[in-house]
């Protein structure tokens, strides 16, 4: 290859993917010997925040199985609160993991290799999460397995036209690939802390859970193209599950829901509610796990801008509901989309388009960024925005629907704030305890496109 | 092949610094034909499989096929079980449509394709789990798997021999050299040792699963299941706690009304004589009569109230001829009575007739009356327009 003597001028050149002298045995030691060392003070008072939160949760939600879910807000006519929109919510989450594993793996982004596998690991705490929701909104969680289609003596099958059965194919498919896309790129990370490892119960889990790899490149050869073609169908897999979810809604006949532009809408949105806690989280353990070198300030700002964009998008899908409502000449379209901005719960409409249109504005300064505290401000505010856009798509568009005279304003319990709280407790208790265990970093990946890497040979071969 | 035992040479394998000089040393060692040559690295590198002549991976055409297969399957499954098995209409779609269906062939197809690229990768292609490789048990696998090229000659046929393959590697500038032998199984890191606990999960999974089944099978209706049992309700013949006398039914509060049964205030029909009629004669209460005369006395007084029903001779009782000279001076107030108490085989009507709509059936009675029994002089003073020939019993003088 010729043009490679070319040299591009200084802005178009590819910028360096880490900071200071990283090679593959001292990226090995800096990121596998976490799980190694005695984790520092702060991580226990982390642990024990979060698992206290998590345990929370988990009390709230005996206390609805025992009792029912009459202990949460939802009646007449706003059946889908919280459960759904948190749904939503954590789904959307885990939708940069697979985008930034998957897509940008295809579009050849190397910079996704320092940050794919904690989002990865998010995406699949978050579907955990999400998981839990719909669980609970059965109202008897134990007779769950009636969604799947499974010969039975009650001899029914499932609805194959309802949205919601979908929505189950779609979400345990999610869920299934995001593990074994992550688990397959683990793999030789694994391996590499077996080798590492010391003690023979660490030794002897490590190798139980890399299968024995071993490195032989007759095994690379299959382990490379597994990797692309699950890229490939993850892609598919990603915009498809969240369209899926949006049919919830979209299928549906409710004005507000009822929408065209529901599916591309919600994937929007997944995807910068996730850029938004992965930055949060990326930023925590840059810091506390010191890996400036390898999560460098270009990483942040790359994830900034994409947060950007999004929301630029989120602002365009939000203008065309508004259209659509509009030019819809449908009184009932009407009276939901100004019920948003000025119904009873006004505030939370200007609060949507405040936290994730307005706010993420401020990513057009460089200086916001590059400011720790402006990143952590913006996430905090998208992540806010998001949720309480999915309360208005559901609560508000469910609190008055066609007959005034079931009109009702939702308040939510105390237990529904705590089984939220605890979704939260049990995300932030899986990812410290992956940040403990497993590398937070594809260190595999990342040695493959350290300088000098490849060989040479080849690429003037080719 | 035999088996190899533990101690035979399994191979040699020699560590280089960089991929460039592993890549150079790859067509050395493998011109010296002393047996397989394998590559044993850190991460995949770019161009080692044409290098060591390995086959191209076949996984795409494998996933390709899964694929379609799950394509396939999830489409058949759906068709049947909507379009053949139990047929549900939802939406005013025929059962058989099958445009519902792609979202779950779309995640179906993905499901089997990515399980196939991801498990027919190790278990199928790389024959992985496999604790007891020889090189997962020599000292250079820990370099390996952090930052050194490994290149192996394996001992397969006549033509292998230890001091000419550590020769091969040495001359090709591999540092250092390392002889491997098949391990003895013993130990706790032995393959052994691994697959006998797995087995122990496997059947610690198995005891719990069957623990479950019958626990679930003998205690089906433990709480909170059972909650759905104790809904309060009442059961017919049973005392029910809701009301201190044990009944579920009470009898309404003293002096209740139900809506539409305020008391007449009279006690028999000839008392109810002197009842009046309080609507005004309209056109529009008119029209109401004569709806709700159409929707409740026709069948059985008549079209023309003459007391000739539109039911089958099968109706044995004789309603009233209402055009009699009788009914025609009857009270307006006596009607009321009949219709809200009934009389004899004639049901009560309140139930079905609001106040308003019984006075105005009285009033329609009176026209149908009066319009049968006209005299010559009624029309005086009605204008006829061309074509109006409706409504005109309303415009009685
Ligand atoms: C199920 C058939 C039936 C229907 C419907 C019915 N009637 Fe009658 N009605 C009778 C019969 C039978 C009698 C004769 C009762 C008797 O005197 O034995 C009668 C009698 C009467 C009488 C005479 C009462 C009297 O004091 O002798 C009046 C007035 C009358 N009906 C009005 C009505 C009106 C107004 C309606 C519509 C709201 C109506 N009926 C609907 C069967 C019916």
């Amino acid at each position: 290859m010729k043009a490679d003597a070319v040299r591009l001028p200084e802005e178009l050149q590819a910028p360096a993917l880490t900071a200071g002298l990283v090679t593959s045995g001292n990226l090995d030691d800096q990121v596998l010997t976490f799980a190694f060392k005695k984790p520092p003070r702060a991580w226990y008072i982390g642990f024990a925040i979060t698992s206290s939160v998590m345990t929370l949760g988990l009390v709230l939600l005996g206390y609805t199985a025992a009792v029912g879910i009459g202990v949460w807000g939802n009646t007449n006519p706003v059946f889908w609160a919280f459960a759904i929109i948190n749904f939503v919510f954590w789904v959307g989450i885990g939708h940069a993991g697979t985008l930034i594993s998957a897509i940008l793996f295809l579009f050849r982004k190397r910079w996704r290799n320092a940050i794919a596998r904690f989002a990865e690991a998010m995406t699949i705490f978050a579907v955990m999460c999400a998981g839990i929701f719909p669980l609970i909104h059965v109202g008897r969680p134990w007779l769950a397995y009636f969604l799947f289609p499974y010969p039975n003596q009650r001899a029914v099958w499932p609805n194959f036209r309802s949205p919601l059965l979908w929505d189950v194919f779609a979400v345990s498919t999610y869920f299934s690939v995001s593990l074994l896309f992550w688990y397959l790129g683990l793999l030789p990370d694994i391996a590499s802390m077996r080798d590492r490892a010391t003690g023979k119960v660490r030794k002897a889990v490590y190798s139980v859970l890399c299968l024995g790899w071993r490195g032989a490149n007759s095994h690379w050869n299959h382990f490379e193209k597994a990797y692309l073609l699950l890229a490939g169908l993850a892609t598919g897999l990603v915009l498809s599950v969240h369209s899926v979810v949006s049919f919830d809604f979209a299928v549906s006949l409710v004005p507000g829901w009822h929408m065209t532009i529901f599916p591309p809408y919600f994937v929007t949105g997944a995807i910068f509610a996730g850029f938004a806690m992965v930055l949060m989280v990326l930023i925590v353990v840059r810091e506390t796990m010191d890996m400036k070198n390898l999560i460098t300030d270009y990483h942040l700002d790359v994830m900034s801008r994409v947060i950007l964009a999004m929301s630029c998008l989120m602002g365009y899908a939000y203008l065309m509901e508004g259209f659509t409502a509009w030019y819809s000449m449908n009184q009932f379209l009407h009276s939901i989309f100004t019920n948003y901005f000025i119904g009873a719960y006004w505030w939370t409409g200007w609060l949507t388009v405040a936290c994730n249109v307005l706010i993420p504005q401020l990513f057009w300064f460089k200086k916001c960024r590059q400011s720790y505290v402006w990143m952590i401000v913006i996430a905090l505010a998208v992540t806010t925005g998001m949720w309480f856009e999915r309360f208005v798509i559901i609560v508000v568009s469910l609190h008055h629907d066609f007959l005034p005279a079931s009109w009702h304003l939702y308040k939510p319990t105390l237990v529904d704030y705590g089984i939220l709280l605890g979704s939260f407790g049990l995300f932030f208790t899986m990812v410290l305890l992956f940040a403990r265990v497993l590398p937070v970093i594809a260190t595999t990946e990342m040695k493959g496109i350290l300088p000098g890497a490849q060989p040479h040979a080849v690429k003037s071969e080719e | 092949m035999t088996q190899p035992k533990s101690g035979d040479t399994f191979g040699v394998v020699g560590l280089f610094e960089s991929a460039d000089a592993l890549m150079a040393a790859i067509s050395k060692v493998r011109e010296a034909g002393l047996g397989k040559v394998e590559a044993y690295t850190p991460y995949p590198v770019h161009g080692l499989d044409k290098a060591l002549g390995q086959r191209r991976s076949p996984l795409g055409g494998m996933v390709m096929i899964m694929g379609v297969l799950g394509a396939l399957t999830a489409f058949l499954f759906q068709w049947w079980i909507s379009g053949i098995d139990y047929p549900i209409v939802t939406g005013g779609k025929a059962p058989t449509s099958w445009q519902a269906f792609v979202p779950i062939m779309f995640e179906v197809t993905v499901l089997f394709a990515t399980f196939t690229a991801g498990l027919g990768m190790l278990f199928f292609l790389n024959k992985l789990p496999f604790f007891g490789h020889p090189v997962l048990h020599a000292k250079a696998i820990s370099a390996i798997t952090r930052d050194r090229f490994g290149l192996a000659i394996e001992a397969e046929g006549d033509a292998f021999d230890v001091a000419a393959a550590v020769r091969a590697l040495e001359s090709a500038g591999a540092r250092p050299i390392e002889v491997i032998s098949v391990p003895s199984f013993s130990g706790p890191m032995t393959a052994r040792y691994l697959e006998r606990s797995l087995l122990g999960i496997a059947i610690a999974c198995a005891v719990s699963g069957y623990a479950t089944y019958w626990a679930v099978k003998l205690f089906p209706v433990l709480p909170p299941t059972s909650h759905m049992l104790v809904q309060p309700r009442l059961d017919p013949q049973k005392p029910s706690a809701f009301f201190k006398d044990g009944h579920g039914m009470q009898l309404p509060v003293p002096g209740t009304v139900a809506r539409g049964y305020l008391p007449l205030g009279v006690t028999s029909q000839e008392e109810a004589a002197t009842l009046v009629n309080p609507l005004a004669v309209t056109q529009k209460v008119l029209e109401e009569g004569r709806q709700a005369y159409m929707n409740h006395c026709v069948v059985c007084h008549g079209p023309l109230a003459n007391g000739v029903p539109t039911l089958t001779s099968a109706y044995g009782a004789k309603p009233a001829n209402l055009q009699a000279q009788q009914f025609r001076e009857y009270p307006d107030g006596k009607i009321y009575w009949a219709i809200v108490m009934g009389k004899n085989a004639m049901p009560s009507y309140a139930a079905d007739l609001s106040e308003d709509d019984r006075w105005a059936v009285i009033h329609y009675l009176r026209a149908l009356q009066r319009a049968q029994n006209a005299k010559p002089g009624d029309l005086a003073g009605v204008k006829f327009e061309a074509g109006s020939g409706q409504g005109s019993e309303g415009k009685a003088p």
